[in-house]
């Protein structure tokens, strides 16, 4: 029942919103489409844009690994990390699907969540229910009991805003001791190495300021062509998730440096020392070449499909291997752990391919995956 | 799920459909259409047939059952009759639409008990070579009887003839009742609407209904995150034969979503009827029914 609640909540929330967002600013359908052919491009030439963004990601101080598989990616994670114990983390999809965090907590280091709905389901132990709203399976009721077992300090019946509160609290010192900072991207500039993040709670501008090594885990296919199709990625994203204008949008090109005295460039000044930029394939190249499949690859982790999907209503939010749910969760659960399962389930009800900004046309995707499930 | 292909496969070959069905069920309700000809209308037997497709998904699912239920094939063709109700609705939609046509100067032929099944539930459920294999059959066949029209009546027919060219070669002109056909009658009423998700967000005739709908003097209650062409979603149906209890609960879900709007859902497809049928409390027309 809580979940009913929440997810018709949620719909009534957020898709007037997302609507309200592309009719009051309607140049993101134009960004939006300049983005997938963008986008398009890379996928074209996955390889020789993932070489471009090693080449610039060194150029601006930082430096980049190239993984292939999850395994590869937590090994090298944990080689940078080294003796450090204390680690934030903002939001990834690649971290979960790389298994990172557990990773992490079984080497005995002090990981947390900072994105509120990521530390929830911490907390909770449970796997993410959405792509952008992790938590949105939970009731406040459960969220406040959820925090209050694990943090104390809150008054009965508590608020939205003493739950939140509370939490803040007990981030804060987290953030201001921690180690390690650890994020995904939103986007990569090929051209420059910039990797861009949008947010809402300010937590990942925290995790990748705040502590001295600032780790990015992000997927081949969120590399564009140049830092204008970046910022491009970070708006539209942030539009078809009905969060428009996004609160922070962090850009990071390299660590921290200052050149104020004397204009020598001096390295750390107040952000990180060192940036490390983790590139993960995980079957990104294998989809991009295979053209069945190749389309998935556009997915700009809006969310916006999950809320126009029967299926994903009625499973509780549970289609698809996590971290990836939903009708963009049943493509990626092939793409990337090889999955065709969660396909079958899929109605072509057809909502999900008319609100991607991507115009991704998943159920066509979906019926080539429902194949090779049969074979 | 070997099972479930298994028991497709061995019924269309049998049955020339996907379940063990009397093809006599599926004729029964033209008497003086031409046999054959060029333009022909094809009901892959879905209106006949839908009404006993829950009781076959009762005792289906990816279980093996099908196992079971392979050896007693013949037997299962008598269980899955539908009832002498179910079966007159059906055959007065089709004659329904045979009858809007004709008065359109159509009048197409039929195939009879040689009418064969589209394939739509093997390219639905993604089983791509067996829809091919036999989406190369019916092309010849109806090739070989000279059909160069053919008039669908129900989305997934239409959905899964109109594809065939991507998967066989196929020049047959595939188009839809809907297309051809006027609202004549004048109706009074209000009703609210269950899209079809083929016709509405895959074939493009969402329009094309709801101007017939709305010129036959209907009124649709609609709100635009129940009924919306992005926010409408389906029935459920075509799930049912892979995941019973999924296909259950999204009908339930969509019928409550549409008896908040009205006690009376105007459908365009068998399998929405059926399937919304049981969760919705009110009356469910087909729109063959009300406006032809
Ligand atoms: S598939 Fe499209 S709608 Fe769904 S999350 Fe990805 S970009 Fe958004």
């Amino acid at each position: 029942m809580t979940w009913e609640i929440a997810i018709e909540r949620t719909i009534r929330n957020n898709v007037p919103r997302v609507y309200n967002v592309l009719e009051k600013y309607p140049y993101i359908l134009e960004l939006a489409r300049e983005l997938r052919e963008a986008k398009l491009e890379v996928l074209n030439n996955l390889e020789s844009y993932v070489e471009q963004t090693v080449e610039s990601v060194k150029r601006i101080g930082g430096v980049p690994h190239v993984v292939g598989n999850s395994e590869e990616a937590r090994e090298v994670v944990s080689k940078i990390i080294g003796d450090r114990k204390k680690i934030v983390m903002g939001k990834s999809m690649v971290a979960f699907e790389v298994g990172l965090r557990e990773h992490l907590k079984n080497m005995g280091k002090e990981v947390w969540e900072t994105d509120l709905g990521e530390f929830l389901i911490q907390l909770a132990n449970e796997p993410p229910s959405h792509i952008i709203a992790p938590a949105v399976h939970m009731s406040k009721e459960r969220a406040e009991e959820l925090v209050r077992e694990a943090l104390g300090g809150l008054p009965p019946n508590s608020t939205h805003e003493q739950i939140v509160a509370r939490v803040r609290e007990f981030l804060r010192d987290k953030f201001v001791n921690a180690e390690v900072g650890i994020t995904g991207a939103n986007a990569i500039a090929a051209d420059t190495g910039s990797i861009i993040l949008v947010e809402n709670e300010g937590n990942i501008r925290f995790t990748t300021v705040s502590p001295p090594l600032h780790i990015a885990v992000a997927g081949f296919e969120k590399i564009v062509p140049t830092l204008p199709h970046a910022m491009m990625e970070a708006m539209v994203q942030a539009a078809y998730a009905g969060l428009y204008p996004p609160t922070y949008v962090n850009l990071t090109s390299g660590p921290s440096s200052t050149g104020d005295i004397e204009m020598k460039r001096v390295s750390p000044a107040h952000g990180p020392k060192e940036f490390h930029l983790v590139l993960v394939d995980n079957g990104r190249v294998r989809a991009s070449k295979d053209p069945d499949l190749r389309e998935a690859l556009l997915c700009i982790r809006c969310g916006r499909c999950h809320l126009h999907c029967p299926v994903y209503r009625a499973m509780d939010g549970k289609w698809g291997v996590p971290p990836y749910s939903g009708p963009m969760g049943s493509m990626w659960s092939y793409i990337v752990f090889g999955d065709p399962k969660p396909s079958l389930l899929c109605t072509h009800s057809g909502g999900c391919k008319e609100v991607c900004p991507m115009k991704i046309n998943i159920p066509k995707v979906l019926e080539k995956i429902k194949a090779r499930a049969w074979s | 799920m070997e099972s479930l292909r298994s028991f497709l496969k061995e019924s269309l070959d049998k049955y020339d459909m996907p379940f063990p069905v009397d093809k006599k069920v599926c004729s029964g309700w033209a008497k003086d259409l031409p046999h054959g000809g060029e333009t022909i209308i094809f009901t892959s037997c879905m209106y006949q047939i839908e009404p006993v497709v829950p009781t076959l998904s009762k005792f289906s699912s990816m279980t093996g059952i099908f196992t079971g239920a392979l050896k007693g094939l013949s037997s299962l063709a008598k269980l899955v009759k539908p009832s002498k109700e179910e079966i007159d609705r059906a055959y007065k939609i089709l004659n329904n639409v045979v009858n809007a046509l004709r008065r359109r100067g159509i009048n197409p032929g039929y195939l009879y008990e040689d009418e064969p099944y589209s394939g739509a539930l093997l390219l639905e459920a993604g089983l791509l070579e067996d829809f091919a294999n036999h989406a190369r059959r019916v092309a010849s066949m109806l090739r070989d009887r000279g059909v160069k029209r053919v008039i669908t009546v129900d989305p997934h027919t239409h959905n899964a003839l109109t594809r065939y060219a991507e998967f066989v070669p196929f020049d047959v002109e595939v188009v839809n009742y809907l297309q051809l056909v006027d609202a004549e009658k004048k109706i009074e009423g209000e009703f609210t609407i269950h899209d079809s998700c083929l016709y509405s967000r895959f074939l493009d005739l969402r329009d094309r209904y709801r101007e017939l709908i709305s010129k036959s003097g209907i009124k649709l209650n609609e709100d635009f995150l129940v009924t919306g062409r992005e926010t409408s979603t389906c029935c459920g149906g075509p799930i049912a034969l892979i995941n019973r209890d999924l296909s259950e609960s999204i009908a339930e879900k969509r019928a409550q979503e549409l008896n908040k709007l009205s006690n009376k859902l105007l459908v365009v497809c068998p399998i929405c009827y059926i399937t919304l049928s049981p969760h919705f409390r009110g009356e469910v027309k087909d729109i063959a029914e009300v406006i032809l």
